[in-house]
């Protein structure tokens, strides 16, 4: 991998972030505007309810941002190339998809530090929660895992845009809210049906949620849950990996990679 | 001898049953211009996208300066750059911001210089920080001109870079191909499916037709696949006295007017059609020899396949 070729992919990101208003949109307006709407829920429910619920949930939609962050940026990257007719002039130079691939997620990760950071600040200073609460090194095992799940997630979707085109590009920004409810991002798991359940102890962040929200009702983090999504990240990346790459080697068969252009 | 840039042995792209190149093999000299000339769905752009690594071939082999394609891929790509009316850059971003981008991918040493280096060599300088979605068509041809030339590739793959041109600009474009092919020796592979512009600067041509190589000469050797010519002769007589000679001379001809005809005769033999009317009492006026074009091959050897 050449340093200069995946500052180029890093520096087009940037470009684009600042003068693309969906872009802002997207990554700067609404996650702060749920964590506001989420935040005046957690005062409902603190005040007439449970004060861990009200903080549970705004937790979990703070959390849910490091996904969506991750998994939109990784996705979302090469449809912008592809409405501009521009994917053909990057793959033409001697820019690896490796190299493509690792800019789009070093470039989500940034993104999502910056954003978190904000979302952070605005929950502390407006909703009185600090993250910081469940412990730094915590924060980063949780951190790391939610981003290893929106990372697989982005990929598997780049892989199926670069095969099938624009047909399917409202799964960049469509697929994520399916696992919301599944993944117990705001409650229990015990909420859900037995069969849901089940679903449910498939996915990693439904493990990071729950371990979470047992440190806000004062138990230890849960390792045992925390490796557990860990294991699983690894062998939902490792089967995102053979699925992109099975799908890269398609849409090069097929022609669409090189018709992919809006 | 000539050294060549490229060569394409026995290249083969099959989508399922289609076949869409078939056993391709040519040359790219250094410094020359090879045209690819062929109807929509002749295989010309799936030749160059698999020539680019952006399509995988079905089989066949590439090479680039005698290095095997595949095995090289980044070596090769960071030698030679692509220019097509069906690519664009990122409209939302400036164009220098744009060259950039493509001036690291190239792993430039120093970016800046190089990208204002071009822009003032085309003449857009002033456009360096609009947004390439706010240029006009011409402005954008010549942006596209400057980030294909911003590695200095020694072979620039052009895919119909003239289409949904205006003439103007599109004659423009093909005067900047013209001075870019003296200037720095490159070596063109130039699709098209304009017969003008082909025999207009390709020192080669190519005829592709159904994925086949159906012909390849020089424009000029190839215009000669079809020996014969049309002579249009104006003439002050009257008809009657030409159309006596012609006969006696057994000629294949058609009277446009009453003092125009239009004889089909062998290129070879038209001096001496026309040193033998001027013996007789016939007063030419006007003399106009219509030799064979491009078109003409192009036509003539599709309508041979078809018989």
């Amino acid at each position: 991998m050449k340093y200069l070729r995946i500052k180029a992919i890093l520096l087009q990101e940037s470009f684009l972030s600042f003068r693309s208003l969906e872009i802002i949109m997207d990554l700067v307006f609404f996650p702060i505007m749920s964590i506001i709407v989420f935040g005046f829920l957690s005062i409902y429910l603190s005040g007439f309810n449970n004060f861990s619920i009200g903080r549970g949930v705004l937790l979990g939609m703070l959390l849910w941002q490091v996904i969506w962050i991750v998994q939109y940026s990784v996705a979302l990257g090469s449809l912008w190339n592809i409405w501009s007719r521009n994917l053909s002039n990057l793959f033409v130079t001697p820019l690896t998809v490796r190299e493509y691939i690792f800019a789009q997620a070093f470039s989500g990760i940034l993104k999502m530090f910056i954003i978190f950071l904000g979302s952070s600040v605005v929950c502390f200073y407006f909703f009185n929660f600090n993250i910081l609460d469940i412990g730094i090194a915590n924060l980063a095992i949780v951190i790391l895992n939610l981003m290893l799940f929106g990372f697989a997630l982005g990929l598997v979707i780049l892989g199926l845009i670069f095969r099938f085109g624009t047909r399917i590009q409202a799964f960049a920004w469509g697929i994520l809210p399916f696992f919301q409810p599944i993944t117990a991002a705001f409650y229990p798991v015990s909420v859900l049906p037995p069969f849901l359940q089940n679903v449910a102890y498939t996915l990693p962040p439904t493990y990071v949620f729950e371990a979470t929200r047992g440190i806000l009702n004062g138990l230890p983090m849960d390792m045992h849950q925390m490796s557990t999504a860990l294991l699983l990240n690894i062998f939902y990346l490792t089967l995102a990996i053979i699925s992109f790459d099975y799908n890269f080697k398609k849409s090069k068969e097929s022609g669409q990679f090189a018709r992919n252009e809006g | 001898m000539v050294e060549t840039v490229l060569e394409v042995h026995n290249l083969v792209k099959d989508y399922g049953s289609f076949r869409a190149v078939d056993n391709l093999s040519f040359s790219l000299p250094k410094g020359k211009i090879v045209g690819f000339l062929g109807p929509n769905g002749a295989g010309k752009t799936t030749t160059i996208q698999i020539l680019l690594g952006i399509t995988s071939a079905t089989s066949g082999k590439i090479s680039y300066f005698g290095k095997d394609f595949i095995k090289n891929r980044s070596d090769c790509l960071q030698r030679i750059n692509f220019s097509s009316a069906f690519n664009d850059l990122l409209g939302r971003i400036t164009v220098y911001e744009n060259l950039v981008v493509f001036a690291h991918l190239y792993g430039l040493k120093n970016p800046k210089k190089k990208i204002y280096e071009l822009l003032d060599h085309f003449e857009i300088t002033s456009i360096a920080h609009i947004k390439y979605l706010d240029l006009s068509t011409g402005q954008k041809t010549r942006v596209n001109f400057a980030k294909a030339l911003i590695n200095d590739p020694e072979i620039l793959l052009m895919d119909e870079p003239t289409a949904s041109l205006d003439p103007d600009i599109a004659d423009k474009t093909l005067s900047m191909i013209e001075d870019l092919k003296k200037s720095r020796e490159l070596s063109i592979l130039y699709t098209s499916h304009n017969m003008d512009e082909i025999t207009r600067i390709c020192d080669e041509v190519i005829i592709l037709d159904h994925g086949r190589i159906v012909a390849q000469d020089t424009p000029l050797g190839l215009t000669k696949m079809i020996p014969t010519a049309q002579v249009r002769l104006t003439f002050d007589n009257t008809k009657k006295v030409v159309e006596e000679y012609l006969d006696k001379h057994e000629f294949t001809y058609e009277f446009e007017s009453a003092h125009s005809v239009l004889i089909d005769t062998e290129e070879k033999l038209i001096p001496k059609l026309i040193f033998g009317i001027s013996k007789t009492d016939i007063w030419i006026t006007d003399i106009d020899v219509i030799k064979s074009s491009l078109e003409d091959v192009f036509l003539h050897i599709a309508r041979r396949k078809k018989t």
